[in-house]
């Protein structure tokens, strides 16, 4: 079993409406293209995204949002460079050792 | 429905600037208006969007010199969702980023959202449309709406 499979992920950017959209939907063809079934796949500001964090498995943002998530533990933070791009979140996620 | 471009074409929400000294504040101001001219959204808006990248920074500047312009779904000022496409001649200054590299963009697609998935449709779009170099390097080279409608149907997007 793939290691996301039934985990959460959030998404998240200033207003909850541009980037993190972006996002979700690179995540998606990142999921499809390695066959997992995540649990729930949410997008939200990061004003919210702060709070909610810990009940996600892993919480993907632009890298200008960074400072907002400094400290929060117990699940994994992953900054992009670009939020369209699925090859580095494809890359980030292998990197955080939850794809093979 | 048709692809984003041609709604962008359709809706007239397509504007051509030389962009000569225009500051970014500015360049959103424009990018907006032809949103404001058939009501998509109020001729306020725009300041949302200037206040946002004044606390985050520019972020939403995007690699190829693309802008995204935009605010929150449901934001105060967007009666309809809706993309509108302002191609400069030069290109507008952003300032730097948080690594100290410089943001500029001459392709602002700027956002209105009002209908969730109408909206999520149009960021699906455009996400695939900002990954095409080829359709990008077009895009900047347009100066009418034909040239715009040539560029989409000259590099076609993956469908996915």
């Amino acid at each position: 079993m793939a290691k996301l499979d039934g985990k959460r992920i959030l998404a998240c950017c200033a207003n909850g409406a541009g980037s993190s959209l972006m996002m979700e939907n690179a995540i998606k063809k990142v999921m499809t293209r390695n066959g997992i079934k995540l649990a729930e796949l949410r997008h939200c500001a990061v004003s919210e995204g702060k709070s909610a964090a810990r009940n996600y498995d892993v919480v993907l943002f632009a890298r200008p949002f960074a400072k907002t998530f400094d400290g929060i533990q117990g699940t994994t933070l992953i900054p992009l460079k670009n939020v369209m791009s699925d090859k580095e979140i494809e890359a980030a996620l292998k990197e955080a050792g939850l794809l093979d | 429905m048709g692809s984003v471009l041609e709604k962008i074409v359709e809706q007239k929400h397509y504007s051509f600037i030389d962009g000569e000294g225009v500051t970014w504040q500015e360049a959103v101001r424009l990018s907006a208006l032809p949103l404001v001219a058939d009501g998509t959204v109020s001729e306020e808006y725009y300041k949302q969007i200037v206040a946002c990248i004044e606390k985050y920074g520019p972020y939403v500047v995007f690699d190829h010199n693309v802008a995204m312009p935009h605010t929150t779904e449901n934001a105060e000022g967007a009666f309809r969702t809706g993309v509108g496409l302002m191609i400069c001649d030069k290109m507008i200054d952003f300032g730097e980023d948080e690594d100290g590299e410089k943001k500029e963009a001459n392709l602002f697609f700027t956002l209105s959202a009002a209908n969730a998935d109408e909206h999520m449709d149009n960021i699906a779009q455009l996400s695939n449309i900002f990954m095409n170099d080829d359709l990008l390097d077009a895009l900047a080279a347009a100066r009418t709406p034909e040239e715009i409608l040539k560029a989409a149907a000259d590099f076609p997007c993956d469908e996915e």
